[in-house]
């Protein structure tokens, strides 16, 4: 379980997040909605320590890891998994490669159960054949789904998504979609998902949470979502992507 | 409207000054945490095989293309001057004097900030941009044991090398020049040399090594790490990394001749 409390974040003087709080539950696709630049990306690297809080907690299964100091918080991070807006794969490595780098970094496995491991994600991310590819050659929607089998290869409890199908044809969003939707289905992870598509939340989120202004100012089961009187849901529900 | 102008302006070199301070202060936190992951150096030994190539190996070309031209253009130069004065015979000295402690290591230094830093800066500014970094410390790994260390280990050991080659070929260039510019005699040209050679003339050009390994590796690693902003933002923190340890690579190549002389002389 991940939760936020109280969490203040400024760049200088401008406030990023103001006093967010919310909590994702182990097992349950949550999603962070709201309109570009507004911080989305910014509760993910909170979640995973990648940056401090300026006041407010972060929990993540019970430890708040605010105090923490980096070599600490690797551990923690392992029980979570992340997939990057942009990938963020190693373009000077293979696909396999850039599965197995992690497991080869931190944990002291044999060649054997690295290799097995990584050949389990390449099977469920459907991409036999594509092991000594580099993810130059890959289309979107295939290096998307690299990064989500990386993510997966620590065996992790959650999974935090940026923009999952951000920049993707309507097919392979589809498939990112789904693709996420089984992980809960399949493996019983949870998942937190940043997005500004509405239809995505509406697709696969257990819990939306809508992020306006610095401030949540929506946060529950997705089909409550059109319960709420805020000028600002009302006017994404109809208008379905947030332009602002 | 006056008094308030010089406010803002004031206001505005305070900020700045106070940036500065800022941005010190991370470099030297950077630098000390680059230099505490050097116990993890044999775990990531492929990597410091790696940049022992690029940083050394494959700057050979480029350190001897500088040392050729300093050594034959100071023989040259210096030889048409001591001509004047009829001490021709002075210039093996002349010339190991300014290659050995001088121009020879300050040119090898630049020139590596050129190519290496530039390299570091662009490659690590990249991998900032694209979030790589961030995967790295989100899957667990130490980017600066695993970027920033191997680089500055590797120059370490690299930069030492180098120099060594940058000074024996830019002496054997300016004994060439000697020879058939200002047709002095071999023997007359290395005899100036060695009897005169000192500890400390070693003592400054090798010392130089590891201050702009340092200086190299960690300014335009830093550099790399700090970038912000798109493809846009990868070119101007490169270029800071560039300009910052070229000019510091100046100002450590006259302390440390300064230091040593004065200790030495």
């Amino acid at each position: 379980m991940i939760e936020l409390r109280n969490v203040t974040l400024k760049y200088g003087e401008k406030v990023i997040l103001d006093k967010v709080s919310m909590t994702v539950q182990d097992n349950t696709i949550k999603a962070v909605l709201g309109p570009s630049g507004v911080g989305k990306s910014t509760v993910i690297k909170l979640m995973l320590g990648l940056i401090k809080p300026n006041s407010g907690q972060v929990f993540v299964d019970g430890v708040d890891i605010t105090p923490l100091r980096e070599a600490d918080l690797y551990p923690i991070r392992r029980k979570m998994g992340i997939v990057f807006q942009g990938n963020a794969l190693f373009d000077s490595m293979t696909i396999s490669q850039n599965m197995s780098f992690f497991l080869r970094e931190n944990l002291r496995l044999p060649d054997e159960e690295i290799e097995r491991r990584v050949a389990e994600q390449i099977r469920f991310a459907g991409l036999e054949g594509y092991e000594d590819k580099l993810p130059e050659s890959l289309s979107g929607g295939m290096k998307k789904r690299v990064a989500i089998g990386r993510a997966l290869i620590f065996n992790p409890k959650m999974i935090l998504f940026d923009e999952p199908t951000a920049g993707l044809d309507p097919v392979s969003s589809r498939k990112i979609l789904n693709l996420i939707a089984s992980l809960k289905k399949s493996n019983d992870l949870g998942a937190v998902f940043v997005t500004h598509i509405i239809d995505d939340v509406f697709a696969i989120a257990d819990e939306v949470a809508v992020l306006y202004q610095s401030k949540i100012i929506f946060d529950g089961p997705t089909g409550k979502l059109h319960d709420s009187d805020h000028p600002f849901i009302k006017s994404i529900l109809s208008d379905k992507i947030l332009e602002l | 409207m006056p008094l308030t102008l010089i406010g803002n302006y004031v206001d505005s070199k305070v900020l700045r000054f106070k940036e500065l301070l800022l941005t010190m202060q991370e470099f030297f936190y950077f630098a000390l945490r680059a230099f505490s992951t050097l116990p993890k150096a044999k775990r990531y030994w492929r990597d410091v095989l790696d940049q022992a190539l690029i940083c050394g190996v494959e700057s050979i070309p480029i350190v001897l293309v500088s040392s050729i031209s300093i050594g034959a253009l100071m023989a040259m130069e210096v030889g048409n001057l001591l001509e004047e004065f009829g001490a021709k015979t002075m210039l093996g000295r002349s010339t190991s004097n300014a290659v050995l402690r001088e121009l020879g290591p300050l040119l090898m230094g630049l020139m590596l900030s050129a190519r290496y830093g530039s390299r570091n800066g662009a490659e690590l500014g990249a991998m900032q941009i694209s979030e790589q970094i961030d995967a790295l410390r989100a899957f667990g790994t130490d980017p600066i044991a695993k970027l920033v260390m191997p680089r500055l280990l590797a120059a370490l050991i690299m930069f030492v090398p180098l120099i060594a080659l940058s000074d024996f070929a830019g002496l054997q260039t300016g004994a060439l020049v000697a020879e058939y510019y200002h047709k002095l005699d071999p023997g007359t040209f290395w005899n100036s040399i060695y009897p005169r050679l000192l500890p400390k003339d070693f003592v400054v050009s090798f010392l130089k090594a590891p201050v702009f390994a340092i200086i190299v590796t960690l300014v335009s690693s830093f550099n790399g790490f700090s970038a912000r902003g798109g493809t846009a933002g990868v070119g101007r923190s490169t270029i800071k990394g560039i300009v910052a340890s070229s000019g510091l690579v100046l100002v450590a190549n006259f302390y440390v001749s300064k230091i040593v002389l004065d200790i030495m002389h």
